[in-house]
Order: structure tokens, then sequence, then C-alpha cells
């Protein structure tokens, strides 16, 4: 059960390192392919016994983490670092899967649906000021990459949203499986 | 009890938030009371017969756009609320954070308008807030959409966790729209009761329109702090009024609400989800998100599908609210001996306001019509219609409602009638509100512009007489607050 | 409450390490970040010896009689070099007319080694009106070309249409040899005033 889990994991990382290149020649395959397989290869780790322990109730402190590990790689300067700094490369490959995927695998289970939706749409907001920011920014943001290349980045944020929100509406409109309890609840109460 | 009409649960289940509802309409028919004095201030100004420097104008105009817009979506979040929590069960906390949220929102606006001196309208649209002449700064601006991003969130907590517990109860977001009785082979008796098609509808048209918002608004922050993200206009004022309009129909159909839920205590039979009530709340849940290109008719970059699509769904929009739900009343009503009294009246007029509304609107929405209405006063004109008399009047009805008599004594059907003091009080709002909103028309039909703090004298009459019915209205709205304020303190005592 | 304090632990953590990665809030780009240390940190410029446009040897880092202003170019460049040579000869006015020409040189090094020959330096000069004294332009050595580039924080990229894209700026070397400001290309102002604060 764990070591197919444990090798898909190791394969995904394999894979963001031996295409790296490829991958960090272009800031849309850069952020938008390579920085989400890390956080799922973290996801897929075998999680740690004890980790609904009382200091993750509600998941809190497992999404504030990936959180902050998020925020600190949307620095325009923390990719322009990954490219040029073997050492920021190398955290890159070990935070992404440690601190955002693996965390968000231990905490999101845990937390309040309401939290869930919060983040959610979040999420798809924050991805529109993303997409906003890199379209309209009046200088390049990264050094390493063209002004044209950021662009195409903005849009591939809009993408991304756009197809996030489908993915996150479309199972919430079927009212297959979900509807013969209901009804059966109602006619009780 | 029948399926229906759904599962009331006892009072006393939703009991706990029923506080905070009635504190929230406390504070809502306040500042409906304060921001029609402000309406009241400008219309005095414009007619002449007070002095307010333009500069006060504006930034009153934008207090009364904001607040009303404001205070629309908080009394309709509050009968949501209220109302869905007969249905299914709802977090306490999340109300209290939804209320929290809201007044601080309220507390940076305010700041930003009479401290900051920002007017730039409840619309803030771009470039206006960043390029103010000088009349204030963007710290003002950025204070402002603070505000509004704040008060998104509450809204955004509540509508989640809304959806959350009606599709958990009625399966999925379709369930609870009723859609197997819309387009499969439901039974109506399946069918989940009307405030929460109602309640679900408008929350996910709210939502998708609070999401553009934030992004918008965040947008326009970044825009004034570092002016070199340019905001791309027509991109940021199309995603703006998605937004507005989308939150001040939601206010609308969410007070609608009380009318499903309430109405049918006086009718004295429950108000059924029909085939066709479920149908056109779905298209109703189309139409809001679609139609909204009829406020960008006059800007001509816009794609002609766009503008097409706003007429043609402007036209249609009308059709669902009236079948759905004023047609639905017209037959309920006939059929039953109705019961009368300040609740009833004032929601049943807020139907009326409502339906009666969307004729202007829909003119409006004409493009030939809009080139030359759209900024006269045409425009507020028809807008106070469905506001005015539809949304604060059900508003206004839900108050009456909670601090209502019970029914008991009158229980002879057809014998309570409106006592003096409530016929006197209604038929001032009535007959205030109409003419109120008639100077409106008359104003725009005769081409006066709208948003100008200095009229000439050709133009006085209306803004006079408008000055009287307003204050009409503000005199039987104050009557309204002052009783329910009075009922509830003697309850609390 | 266990959650309470891990939840607050890692919002401390997490800001302390924003803050860190920020300078405290005030670089979010690496642009904005290379000026900072230059303001800040005041790093040697490597001493390493230039071709000039004339062919003469110029040596840059280490202790020298004047300031050295330094933007970095190509001399194919169709597009902000032009623009940034434009900007040069102002600035080269600029320092004439505020009497500094006896205490600064202005350098515009070649990032291309390889195809910028002191015959393509001294054209690209001759065009701009670099006059080999206040103003010349040079190429180092290309082993020497990485530690200067990495020094100055200039990243140099390929823009798909045969020649380069790179963070364009002047630099403001002291008599020292050490990197005190960065600024923006077009801001003659802001570059004579970080000169006039290094020469006195």
């Amino acid at each position: 059960m764990t070591l197919p889990r444990l090798s898909l994991a190791a394969a995904l990382i394999a894979a963001a390192w031996v295409f790296r290149a490829p991958l960090e020649a272009d800031p849309v395959t850069h952020i938008l392919v390579q920085l989400p397989l890390l956080a799922l290869a973290g996801a897929l780790l075998p999680g740690a016994r004890g980790t609904g322990g009382a200091w993750n109730r509600g998941g809190w402190a497992m999404i504030l983490t990936a959180i902050f590990a998020m925020a600190f790689w949307m620095l325009p300067r923390s990719i322009d670092a990954a490219v040029s700094d073997p050492a920021v490369a190398a955290s890159k490959f070990l935070s992404l899967p440690l601190l955002v995927g693996l965390p968000l695998r231990l905490g999101w289970p845990r937390a309040h649906p309401l939290l869930r939706g919060f983040l959610k749409a979040q999420a798809l907001a924050m991805l529109g000021v993303l997409a906003f920011l890199y379209t309209h920014a009046p200088v390049r943001l990264c050094n390493a990459y063209l002004a044209e290349d950021q662009v195409r980045l903005g849009t591939g944020f809009l993408a991304t949203a756009l197809a996030l929100a489908v993915l996150w509406v479309a199972p919430l409109l079927g009212a297959q499986g979900a509807a013969a309890p209901a009804r059966r609840h109602r006619s009780v109460s | 009890m029948t399926t229906t009409t759904g599962a009331m649960l006892p009072e006393a289940a939703y009991g706990p938030q029923e506080g905070a509802v009635k504190l929230t309409m406390l504070l809502g028919g306040v500042v409906f009371l304060l921001m029609m004095i402000f309406g009241l201030i400008m219309r005095a100004a414009q007619g002449g017969m007070i002095a307010v420097d333009p500069a006060l104008f504006y930034q009153i105009m934008t207090a009364h756009g904001a607040g009303m817009v404001g205070t629309a979506g908080l009394t309709g979040a509050a009968i949501l609320w209220y109302f869905t929590g007969r249905h299914v069960p709802l977090l306490a906390g999340v109300y209290w954070a939804f209320l929290g949220l809201f007044l601080l929102g309220v507390v940076c606006i305010l700041a930003a308008i009479f401290l900051g001196g920002y007017a730039g309208a409840w619309t803030f649209l771009y470039p206006l807030p960043a390029l103010s002449g000088g009349l204030w700064g963007p710290g003002a601006s950025v204070l402002f959409l603070l505000g509004y991003v704040s008060i998104g969130v509450g809204f955004l907590l509540l509508h989640l966790e809304v959806m959350r517990r009606l599709m958990a109860r009625y399966g999925g977001i379709g369930g609870a729209l009723a859609w197997p009785l819309a387009f499969g082979k439901g039974r109506p008796e399946d069918a989940p009761p009307p405030a929460v098609v109602a309640a679900m509808a408008s929350s996910v048209f709210n939502t998708l329109g609070i999401v553009v918002g934030a992004a918008v608004l965040v947008a326009s922050i970044v825009n004034l702090l570092v002016p070199g993200f340019a905001v791309d206009a027509l991109l940021a004022k199309n995603m703006i009024f998605f937004f507005g309009h989308v939150f001040i129909n939601a206010s609308i159909y969410m007070a609608v609400i009380a009318v499903y839920e309430i109405l049918p205590e006086y009718l004295g039979k429950p108000w059924k989800t029909t085939r066709i009530f479920a149908i056109a709340w779905t298209v109703v849940l189309v139409f809001v998100l679609a139609v909204y290109p009829h406020h960008l008719l006059q800007d001509v970059p816009m794609p002609g599908w766009a503008l097409a699509m706003g007429q043609i769904v402007s036209y249609f929009s009308g059709i669902p609210l009236i079948a759905v739900t004023a047609f639905s009343l017209i037959v309920y009503l006939r059929a039953a001996d109705m019961r009368w009294d300040m609740a009833a009246a004032l929601l049943v007029l807020g139907v009326a306001g409502w339906s009666v509304g969307s004729v202007p609107a829909i003119l409006d929405g004409m493009i030939v019509v809009n080139k030359v209405m759209h900024n006269t006063q045409w425009v507020p004109g028809h807008f106070h219609i469905y506001l005015l008399l539809g949304e604060v009047a059900m508003a206004f009805g839900f108050m009456a409602w909670l601090v209502r008599r019970p029914l008991a004594a009158d229980a002879r059907p057809g014998a309570a009638r409106l006592s003096g003091l409530d016929h006197g009080v209604f038929m001032a709002y009535v007959a205030g509100g109409a003419g109120f909103v008639l100077m409106f028309l008359v104003s725009g039909a005769l081409s006066v512009p709208r948003r100008w703090a200095v009229h000439v004298p050709d133009w006085f009459l209306q803004d006079r007489l408008a000055t009287l019915f307003a204050a009409m209205v503000i005199g039987a709205a104050l009557i309204i607050v002052l009783r329910y304020t009075a009922v509830l303190a003697r309850r609390a005592e | 409450m266990q959650a309470l304090a891990a939840s607050v632990a890692v919002v401390l953590a997490g800001l302390a390490v924003l803050w860190q990665a920020t300078d405290g809030g005030q670089a979010l780009t690496a642009e904005r970040a290379r000026r900072l240390t230059a303001l800040r940190d005041m790093p040697a410029v490597p001493e390493v010896v230039l071709e000039t446009m004339t062919g003469t040897p110029l040596p840059l880092g280490g202790p020298t009689k004047r300031a050295t202003l330094v933007e970095f170019i190509y001399t194919t460049c169709p597009t902000i070099c032009q623009a940034a040579g434009a900007e040069m000869a102002r600035l080269a006015d600029d320092v004439r007319a505020a009497g500094l020409d006896e205490s600064v040189r202005l350098v515009s090094i070649s990032f291309d080694p390889g195809r910028d020959d002191p015959d393509a330096l001294n054209a690209y000069g001759e065009g701009h009106g670099a006059d080999g004294a206040l103003w010349t332009v040079a190429r180092p050595d290309p082993d020497d070309l990485p530690a200067l580039l990495a020094t100055f924080g200039v990243v140099v990229i390929p823009d798909r249409w045969g020649g380069f894209t790179h963070n364009t700026a002047l630099h403001v070397v002291d008599a020292g040899g050490r990197l005190r400001a960065i600024v923006d290309y077009d801001d003659p102002a802001a570059a004579l005033t970080a000169l006039h604060g290094v020469v006195q």
C-alpha cells in the first residue's frame, strides 16, 4: 500500500528533477507544472503516524504551513533564485513536497468544510489576482524570464483558475447518491 | 407535517441565531433611515432648497449608494439565514463572523468617505478611485475598497455555510435547486421547499459575484498602491458590474425568501415548489449571471454579441420572475381569505414593487433606449422602484413580522384589516415611495442628467416634489423602525 | 489548545521566513533585492582587466582614481541598449555639467565578448558619442564574465530573436571598487545623485 505510493512520489520528484532544464526554461511549465508535480509528490508520501494528534485539530497548523510555504514560492525572487542558486533549487525540491504537498494532505481532510470552501474561493480569487499582476506588470518580475513569458504565465494563472472552478463546482451539481438519503431523512423529520 | 413546506424544525432549533437576526434587522432599519435622509438631502440640494457643497454632495452620494446596497445585502442575508435555519441547522459562529466583518467594512467605508474624502461612487469604477483630481488620496480609495473586501469575505462565509448545509441535505446544488423536478422525473412532493430553492440559487450566484469582485478589488488596490500596474479599464468595468449587478440582485432574491416563508401563514396554505417554479429559479440563476452587460451598452469597444445578449436576456429576465413569484402570489391572494397586517402588506408591496420596477429596467436594457436614457434620472428611477418599494419593503415586512402580534386573536378569516395607524403608515410609505420614484422617472423622461450635484431651475419642480415624497417615506419608515425597536425592547425586559 | 499553539507557532515561523525572504517586506523581486544589496552590503567588484574600444586595458574593481558608473550592453542589441546608449550620452553631458568628469568615469561593458571585438565596441561607442576618456565601451575576458555578472546581479537570457534580454540598469562603483548603488537606466538624475554620494 505504502510502497507503490512512495515509488510514485519518488518517480514524480525524479521526473521533476530530470526534466528540470526544459521545465524551468519556460515560467509557465516551471510554475504551473513542475511546482504542482513536486507538491503532488509530497501529498503521495505515506503520512507519519500520529499526525492525527491534538496539535493538528481542524488541520489548521498543517494548512497554515502549506499556505506560508506557498507564499514563499509565490515571491518572484524565490523563483529567480531557484533558477540561479543551486541551494535554493535544492530547497525547492525539498520544501514543495514536505512543506506544501504533505501538510495539505494531512490538514485538508481534518479541515472544517467551511474552511475548505473558503480556501477554494480564496484560491480562485488569488489566481485571478495573479493573472492580473502578471499580465499587467510594467516591469519584468523575474530576471530569469522574458516579459512575454510573464504575460503567458498570467494567462496560465487565469486558465488554472477556470479549470479549478469547473473541477470544484461540477461535482456539486450532481444530485445522485446524496439525493436518496436526503429524501429519507426529510420524511423522517 | 407536509413535505411540500419542508421539514420545519421547531423554533428552538434555530433560536440561538434569532437574536442575531433581530439585531441585524435593527441595524439595517437604522441605516436604511439614515441613508434615506442622505437621499432627501441630495434631492433637496438638487432642488435648490438647501446649499450642499458639491464635494460633500458626492461624498453623500457615495455613502448613500454603498450604504443602501450594503444594507440591502445585509437585510437580505439576514432573511436568508433566518429561514434557511428552519430547514437545516446552521453554524451560529458563521453568522457572527459575517456580522462582525460587515461592521468592520462599514467602519472602513465611512472613514474612507467622511475622513478620507472618498467620493468615487459605490461602483469604484476605474480609474475614478485613482484619479480624484486631488479631492482624495489613494489611501482613502484603498480603505474604501478594503471595506468592500471585508464585507465580501463575510458574505462568502455565510453563503458557503448555507450552500454546504443545503447540499448535504437536499443532494447537491442540483437537488437543492429542485432539478429532479424541473428536468427529470422528480415529484413535487419530494422537491425542496421554495425557500431552499431561492436560498441555493441566490447563494450560488452571489458567491460567483463575490469571487469576481474580490479579484477586481485587489487589482484596483494594487493599482492604487503601485500605479504602474495599469488596470484594463473595460475588463475592470465588466468585472465591477458583474459583481455589483449580482450583489444587488442577490439582495432582492434573498429577501424574497421572506415572502415564500411568511405569506403562507397569512394565506393559510403552503407555497409549493412546482415544476414551473423550479425551472424558473434555474433560469433566474443563469439570467442574473448573463444579463450584466446591459450595464455596458454605452461602451463602444464591448463585443456586439455581449451587448445583444445583455438586451435579450434583460427582455426575458422579467418572465421567470413574474411567473414564479408575482403571478403565483396573485393566484394565492385571490384564492385566500387574507388576514392583512403590516408585515403581509409590506411583503406583498415588495413583490409588486419588484415586478413593476422590472418594466423601466427592461426599457433601459434596450440598446436604443439606453443610448438616450442611461445617463438620466430614469436609471435611479427604475432601481429605486425595486429597491425602495421592493427589497426595502420586504425587509421592513420581515421586521414587522418579527414583532407581529400573535394571529390567534384574529383567527376569523378575513376579519383582520390594517388598523388605523398601520393603514396610514403603509399608505404614506406606498404613496411617498411611488411619488418619489415617479419624480425620477419623469425627470429621466425629460432628460435630466443623473448624478449632478447642481440642477438648473427648470428641473427644480420634480426635485422639490421628490424631497416632499422622500420626507413622507422617511416618516413612515421611522414609525416602522421605532415600533420594531420598541417591541424588541419591551420583549427584552 | 495544542492546535492553537501549533498554529500560532506556524504563523510566527512563516512570517519570520517571509520577512527574511523579502528583506523585511522591501524586496519581492530579485531586481529590487540586488539594489538593496548594493546599498546595504556594498559588495566588492572582482578585480578584472577590461579591453576598451581603443584596445587599451582598463582595470575594474580594486582601488581606482575615479568612481565608475557601469552599464551592461551588447553592441548588436537592436532595442533597449540603443535607448540605454542615448541615456548614457545624456548622463555623460550631465556629469560634465556637474563638474564630476575628473572624479567619475562611465563604462559600458559588453556581456557578449565573443562577438563584441574592439571594432564592434568602437563602432557602438562612436555611434553613441563615447569619447573614450570620460565614457568608454569595453569587454571583459570571457572567463571573468560569470563572476562579474554575478556580483552585479545581472541576468542575461536569450530573447528568442537571436539577441538577449537582461535587467538593464546603471551601477555605481566607488573609487574603492565597491558596488554602492543600482538605479534605473532611464533615471540619470538618480544616477547623478548616487555619484555625488560616492565621490565627495
